[in-house]
């Protein structure tokens, strides 16, 4: 797999390595919606592609204001070579291939069998597909909350993967009352949501009103009432 | 505590030569894995039988010797018992990693993990890689492990992305035991009900029968039976794959007092 190695200028340190699939296409510019992003005013929000075309690499200028330079020529498309150096604005883009890298043909045999992704590489691909992301999901991990309507105050924020409600004084969430139970319920996080369980005890959790017989996913601004307790359970991005 | 009725099969499929899947059933312990190796000339059959087997005799060390040493690296977020599992886990990756550097015919060996274990009262799943971890409840199918794979993490990110990744990423593992020195396993813990299925496979299931198929042909049959529907039906679709299932059914959920009593104080919240 070919790789892209972002520099500011020719001999600085590298700032980024890009890994490029057969078969996918390369967009670089300055706007995050690029696969390559390269943040600087010299460059065209749109600046560039490369695309995979028969069996090369073909880089192509999207008519950019200041220009794309290969090896110190002004390029408006060109099919890339081993040790190409693609200029833009004042960063350089090295493009090469792994060393005995497989031709284009060859390599496809393998593909049905499980690999590991070699990590180093997937994060440099992934990072120019999260840099646009992530600023909007965080973690990419919503955190439950419990707000108390009554019984309590304030908010329990739920990041154990099984919190516990109830009597007993090592619950996480400790709710007095005669019919609670020790344990009264548990919430726990799941892949796809949190999800609350009833345990024991003579009062069952009720969700919007609704009793819990087992266990329940929970939704964004759901009510959940034990005995006398009262809480909504809340998303924080 | 938890009683669970428990069958487990594997199979060679009818593509591949060997058998890179291991799994454990051991209902003393009550713990359940499957591991799926990968890389060539057997090293993938070592790789996942010994994160089966390590995982096995960490977890008995604390069943047979009550002053068994606690994991050190204790995460807060976790109870005693997910602790335990994580600290398997994190065990059998090294394991993996150390041998698979001590030979040259290993080197790059590696094998995905899924591991069920029960509590007094609670389901722990813990998985790295792909092999799926279901629970069936209600008449409903849900999946408790999280797939570390490029197209699921991809989608996770932004829903059209997998389109730019080709055929080649759909088994892409980003995650692996015995590929690197620490490993992240993704886990979570739930309460357990009675009537509770839980299915655990390798990819050679879950790439040929849909989770809605599995809810169908699992659910009321007994655990045992579900195996082998399951393996029969990878198989007639072409069987690529090594096939591995595990299926439990939760038979009961019983408290440790005796029977009034434990029944009065559930119902009294008094213990």
């Amino acid at each position: 797999m070919p790789t892209l190695t972002l520099k500011f200028k020719k001999d600085s340190a590298k700032i980024r390595e890009y890994k490029i699939e057969k078969g996918q296409a390369v967009s670089i510019g300055r706007l995050d919606s690029n696969d390559i992003v390269i943040e600087n005013l010299a460059v065209s929000g749109h600046h560039a592609k490369i695309d995979w075309a028969g069996n090369g690499f073909l880089l192509t200028d999207l008519k950019s204001k200041n220009g794309t330079f290969v090896n110190d020529q002004l390029a408006i498309s060109h099919w890339l070579k081993k040790g190409d150096m693609i200029t833009i604005g004042k960063h350089v883009l090295i493009f090469e291939y792994d060393k005995g890298e497989a031709q284009p043909e060859k390599g496809d045999e393998k593909m049905g069998e499980t690999m590991v992704m070699d990590t180093g590489k997937y994060r440099s691909m992934l990072a120019k597909n999260v840099s646009s992301v992530a600023s909007q999901s965080g973690e990419g991990e919503q955190l439950g909350v419990l707000s108390f309507l009554a019984g309590g105050d304030g908010e329990v924020e739920l990041s154990k993967k099984l919190t516990k409600l109830g009597k007993n004084a090592s619950s996480d969430v400790v709710l007095k009352g005669f019919f609670v139970g020790q344990t009264a319920a548990t919430i726990s996080k799941r892949p796809d949501a949190y999800y609350l369980s009833y345990v024991g005890g003579f009062s069952k959790p009720k969700i919007n009103g609704k009793v819990v017989k087992d266990s329940v996913g929970l939704k964004q601004f759901d009510v959940i009432e034990i005995g006398s307790f009262k809480m909504q359970f809340i998303h924080k991005s | 505590m938890v009683v669970v009725e428990s069958a487990g099969l594997t199979d060679v499929g009818k593509k591949r030569k060997g058998n890179e899947d291991s799994l454990l059933v051991d209902d003393n312990l009550g713990l359940y894995v499957v591991a799926d190796g990968m890389g060539g000339h057997q090293a993938g059959e070592v790789a996942s039988s010994l994160v089966v087997k390590t995982m096995g005799d960490y977890m008995r060390q604390f069943r047979n010797n009550a002053d068994a040493e606690e994991p050190a690296m204790f995460d807060s977020t976790l109870s005693k018992e997910a602790n335990r599992l994580i600290s398997g886990i994190h065990l059998s990756n090294h394991v993996v990693h150390r041998i698979s550097n001590s030979k040259a015919s290993y080197k790059g060996m590696g094998s995905t993990v899924s591991a069920v274990c029960f509590t007094i009262d609670t389901i722990i799943a813990s998985n790295v890689g792909d092999s799926p971890i279901y629970l069936i409840r209600n008449e409903a199918i849900k999946t408790l492990s999280v797939p570390h794979t490029v197209i699921a993490e991809q989608m996770a990110l932004h829903p059209d992305g997998p389109m730019r990744f080709g055929k080649a990423f759909s088994h892409m593992l980003t995650r692996a035991m015995g590929i690197e020195k620490n490993v992240k396993p993704d886990i979570c813990e739930v309460q357990c009900f009675k009537n509770d299925m839980l299915v655990l496979s390798s990819d050679g299931l879950s790439d040929k029968v849909s989770p809605k198929e599995i809810l169908k042909l699992v659910k009321d049959r007994s655990p045992d039976k579900g195996c082998r529907i399951l393996v029969d039906l990878a198989n007639e679709r072409g069987g690529d794959d090594n096939i591995t299932v595990i299926v439990l059914k939760v038979k009961a959920v019983k408290y440790e007092k005796g029977r009034i009593s434990g029944f009065i104080s559930r119902i009294m919240g008094s213990q």
